[in-house]
């Protein structure tokens, strides 16, 4: 899948938001607790659908967030 | 012929300062008895019982001097006739100051004067305005009776200060701009060179003032009693005649100036000495570089064009508003609701602010508002508000004064924050001590009679590795404040940061190589700091706008609360705020996921308390921020955006970026003063409004809410927020308000913060700083005394994480960027006035061991590339910066420093990574532009 600038933006917030959590513990719920303040609906939803395509481009933690989002 | 200004009882000068004294004492004067703190002047006491005494080096804006001898009297039981400038009060004492000798020695005081000055009051510049000849009718001088002598009447005059002169053969040696210079600035420029009658004032090693150390603050102009440094406007339009207290709209310092008018045109801006943020003083950008107001590329018609490639068409407001409107309901109708959105400005008031966004929440029916903002202070909204529980400096400008450690990171007082630098100048000359964390060793490290005890200059992007060391060093010493952290602080969130930051990893030995800082030096900075007394923190956008901006902000935090340096006088945690009105465009609900008085629009008893006064249901989640609106724009999502005087084509980072973005949109609304890199990519131009025709409020950086007043009318014969609520109305959502007062008090209404703020509380109090309310109804100079906003201080770990951007083989230097003194934001105002003698270009700073590698001489031309994209600057060999890194500063659309930033970011609030680029830099010659 090619990705374009916002796509690539996106997958960059989201890597840098995991790897800046204060605490190392629990993350992923950290994570997602982040993006319900800070992000819109649809660049939430755009993110879990780029995941699903392109699961590579995230870290570990990202990927256990959006599975949260479930 | 106009009438001379009348001197309001408060505005008269006393004489000399006021003294801090809690006790007081008793004295007569001419059989008036009178009570004054112990320590006041007779001078002072005599003024305030309501006799002046002749006078002219003392004034109260400078300590007495005691030199010119006309403030002679006589006190009871004491022989001769001291100076009353400099005695003292002293309980019971009883002065006369009218007796026949007294004015014998006055009028031969006055005498010598006069027979050395030039005797041409009649078409002196500063007639009536001029404290010698008052005082020679104050004492009756009638006659000089001294033959022609020896005098300076040709004495040169010295023009070369673009704004004021010095002219020499008016100049009575009173030292009152010397002492203003050092006193009051803190620049020391001035001096008075030889002695006895050669005896002369001198800017530094007898230059003229535009070569010397001058920054042109104009101290020196408002200290001389006399026409010899005198403003060039008043020389060229005469006295004013009329006054309008208002504040100055370029920096977060917010001075209070008198705006001082003929008719409708403005002579001059004088700083009010009853002003809460500047006490009298300001810098060369508020006193003098407000000719862009008037200057004739301000557009003052609306104008619209089909297409972005057509010409503009100038419109009548009606027809302005229609377009706009129509514009923007068709992309509502084809793309829905969240394909529009605004940017509020922080250059704005409050109160226009704030319409802007009740606009885009309220008509528009989206979140996606967000402010200027994101590009500076974003990260201390986010870490203060975690930390503290709210986003805001903790201290007034004056607690500096009681400081006894001043840490400066990543900010620039002296060129960013001029009349704070200045306050804090003074303090450090009167023994505080200075830690500097900085890549560049700004002024503050070593100006005249000021020294920093520890200067960190790190690399740029380990500012939070480097607190992490400070922090880990007072942990393990065991220099908590237990008590403090026991009793103010969350004791769980304490215990995990103390775990963390004792790690071996946080020590300054583990993080020396990866911040360039020398261990000992931390350990020392550490020692310093955290053995203070009254430790004090100052930070700026080099704190901010970094990857772990946000972090950082918190790691500072953490430092305050450990060492129990937050809550009272002399300490705090105090972003310097770079435009005047970034605290306010923050506070006033600007950001998208946030109301006013930073409250989550998920919050539904906020939000209910929003849809009830505004009539109309509010959205619950968050809105976009402008990188996320820059990316949808260019995806095809985001097609119309209103944006409030901000040229985010030039001041936001990767330029091709956002210039794409706006091409890609079909309706983009301008509302500024001056067509700018914005508004290449507009299609509706909206004229806005300068400061002296906005009628609002300002809040500075240490939450003081200011008015600015209406000087003259609006040139485009609207206020802003009128405009704004024109657009509203026209797409459906009415704002009725008659006045800025009105929306102030509906700020009021539904902001708890504000809750006691009107523009007649302000006109009773002159300023305010929030928390305004039932508890604190005259506001709240230093916050978090008894407990913190959010209940108990909150410890949060910051792990250091690197940047992304990093040196590479082909980008191998890293360039961090700033401010200069006379320059201001992308210099649309400045560049519009004679501010540009001081800096005509942008210059790269480089160190001369980059620059020899690179066959770079100082003053070459130089190509500048990142993997952004590439520019051209002259260059400067300099060695304020360490090997490695170059600097450069961003007020000039040519030099195109935004074409090489990155759209790196914060990680928590998208505030741009400006502060840190990985570059080349080559001889001009060896690549090309755009590359
Ligand atoms: S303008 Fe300011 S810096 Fe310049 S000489 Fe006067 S007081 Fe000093
Ligand atoms: S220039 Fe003005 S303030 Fe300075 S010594 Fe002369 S008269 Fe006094
Ligand atoms: S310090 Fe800032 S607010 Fe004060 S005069 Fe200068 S620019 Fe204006
Ligand atoms: S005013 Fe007191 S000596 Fe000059």
């Amino acid at each position: 899948m090619t990705l374009d600038y916002s796509q690539q933006h996106l997958i960059k917030m989201a890597n840098q938001i995991a790897g800046n959590m204060p605490s190392r513990e629990n993350v992923p719920a950290q994570i997602v607790q982040h993006m319900a303040q800070f992000w819109t609906p649809p660049m939430r939803a755009d993110l879990k659908k780029i995941a699903e395509n392109a699961p590579d481009s995230f870290s570990d933690d990202v990927l256990a967030a959006l599975a949260l989002q479930d | 012929m106009n009438k001379p200004i009348e001197i309001a009882i408060e505005d008269l000068d006393l004489g000399t300062p006021a003294t801090l004294s809690e006790s007081t004492v008793t004295v007569h004067i001419d059989g008036n008895a009178v009570d004054v703190p112990a320590g006041t002047s007779i001078m002072r006491a005599a003024s305030l019982a309501g006799t002046q005494i002749p006078k002219l080096c003392a004034t109260d804006s400078l300590d007495a001097f005691g030199s010119c001898r006309l403030c002679l009297v006589e006190v009871e039981g004491r022989k001769g006739t001291p100076a009353s400038c400099t005695t003292p009060c002293e309980d019971g004492m009883s002065v006369k100051t009218q007796t026949t000798r007294l004015d014998k020695l006055r009028k031969g005081v006055m005498e010598l004067y006069i027979s050395d000055h030039p005797l041409d009051c009649l078409t002196c510049s500063a007639n009536g305005d001029c404290e010698l000849q008052d005082m020679a009718g104050v004492v009756g001088l009638r006659s000089v009776r001294y033959e022609e002598g020896s005098n300076h009447l040709a004495a040169s005059t010295d023009n070369s200060n673009p704004y004021f002169s010095f002219d020499a053969s008016k100049c009575i040696v009173c030292s009152r701009c010397v002492r203003a210079c050092s006193e009051v600035q803190g620049t020391f420029a001035l001096t008075i060179a030889a002695r006895g009658f050669e005896s002369k004032v001198s800017p530094s090693e007898e230059n003229a003032f535009l070569d010397s150390e001058c920054v042109s603050c104009g101290a020196c102009v408002q200290a001389c009693p006399t026409a010899t440094l005198q403003e060039k406007q008043v020389i060229n339009l005469g006295v004013p005649t009329r006054k309008v207290k208002t504040t100055c709209a370029y920096c977060g310092v917010g001075c209070s100036f008198v705006a001082e008018l003929r008719g409708d045109e403005l002579v001059r801006m004088v700083p009010d000495k009853h002003g809460g943020a500047n006490s009298g003083h300001s810098c060369v950008k508020g006193r003098f570089a407000w000719g862009y107001a008037t200057h004739s590329d301000r557009i003052t018609r609306p104008l619209v064009r089909e297409t972005t490639d057509s010409e503009w068409r100038e419109v009548d407001w009606p027809e302005a508003i229609a377009f706009a409107a129509d514009r923007f309901k068709a992309i509502q109708q084809q793309h829905g609701i969240d394909a529009l959105g605004g940017i509020t400005s922080s250059r704005c008031t409050n109160e226009e602010v704030y319409v802007v966004q009740k606009m885009v929440r309220a008509s528009l029916r989206t979140n996606n508002v967000d402010t200027c903002a994101r590009v500076c202070h974003s990260p201390t909204g986010y870490g203060l508000k975690q930390t503290f529980g709210t986003s805001a400096g903790t201290q007034d400008f004056a607690s500096v004064q009681k400081a006894d450690v001043i840490m400066v990171i990543g900010a620039n007082p002296t060129d960013a924050h001029p009349v704070f630098g200045s306050r804090m100048k003074r303090r450090l000359r009167e023994g505080a001590k200075l830690i500097v964390i900085d890549p560049r060793s700004i002024d503050l490290v070593q100006s005249p009679h000021i020294k920093a005890t520890e200067h960190l200059q790190l690399q740029p992007g380990t500012n939070v590795a480097v607190v992490n060391a400070l922090a880990h060093v007072i942990a393990t010493e065991g220099w908590i404040d237990e008590a403090f952290v026991q009793e103010r602080c969350d004791v769980a969130s304490f215990n995990a940061w103390r775990r963390f930051i004792t790690l071996s990893e946080n020590s300054p030995e583990s993080l020396a190589e990866v911040s360039g800082v020398p261990a000992e030096a931390i350990r020392s900075a550490a020692a310093t700091y955290a053995k203070a007394g009254n430790g004090a923190i100052y930070y700026g956008l080099g704190v901010t706008e970094h990857s772990q901006g946000s972090t950082m902000v918190m790691a500072m935090a953490n430092l305050a609360m450990a060492t129990g340096n937050i809550g009272r006088d002399g300490v705090g945690v105090n972003p310097l705020r770079g435009q005047n009105n970034v605290q306010g465009a923050c506070d006033m609900g600007s950001f998208p996921h946030e109301f006013s008085g930073y409250r989550h629009v998920s919050d539904d008893t906020v939000r209910e308390q929003f849809t009830a006064l505004w009539g109309v249901d509010l959205r619950e989640e968050p809105g976009m921020r402008i990188p996320n609106m820059l990316d949808a724009a260019v995806s095809g999502q985001f097609r119309g955006i209103y944006i409030q005087g901000e040229d985010i084509a030039q001041s936001d980072p990767n330029s091709q970026h956002v210039a794409d973005a706006l091409n890609a949109m079909d309706c983009v609304i301008v509302q500024d003063l001056f067509l700018n890199e914005t508004s290449k990519f507009a299609h509706v131009f909206l004229p806005g409004t300068s400061f002296l025709e906005k009628d609002g409020t300002f809040t500075n950086a240490e939450r003081r809410i200011n008015r600015v007043r209406p000087v003259v009318p609006p040139a485009s014969g609207m206020a802003e927020w009128q405009v704004t609520c024109a657009l509203s109305e026209a797409m459906g959502y009415a704002m009725d308000y008659a006045s800025a007062s009105e929306i102030m008090d509906e700020i009021a209404a539904l902001t708890p913060t504000f809750a006691g703020v009107s523009f007649d509380l302000l006109d009773e109090l002159g300023s305010i700083q929030w928390p305004c309310n039932e508890q604190a109804p005259e506001g709240t100079p230093i916050m978090h005394a008894q407990r913190f906003v959010r209940g108990e201080g909150q410890f949060i770990t910051t792990p250091y994480v690197p940047t992304d951007e990093r040196s590479t083989r082909k980008f191998p230097l890293l360039l961090t960027t700033g401010r200069i003194l006379s320059q201001y934001n992308v210099g649309a105002q400045t560049r519009r006035t004679d501010n540009t003698v001081w800096h005509a270009e942008d210059i790269l700073e480089i160190h001369e061991a980059d620059a020899e590698l690179r066959g770079v001489s100082d003053g070459d031309w130089i190509e500048v590339a990142s993997r952004a994209g590439s520019t051209r600057m002259r260059a400067h060999i300099s060695s304020d910066i360490p090997a490695g890194v170059v600097y450069t500063t961003f007020h000039h659309p040519v030099s195109g420093t935004n074409v090489i930033t990155t759209d790196n970011s914060d990680w928590a609030t998208n505030c741009p990574e400006y502060k840190v680029t990985a570059v080349e830099i080559r001889p001009s010659s060896a690549i090309a532009v755009g590359m």
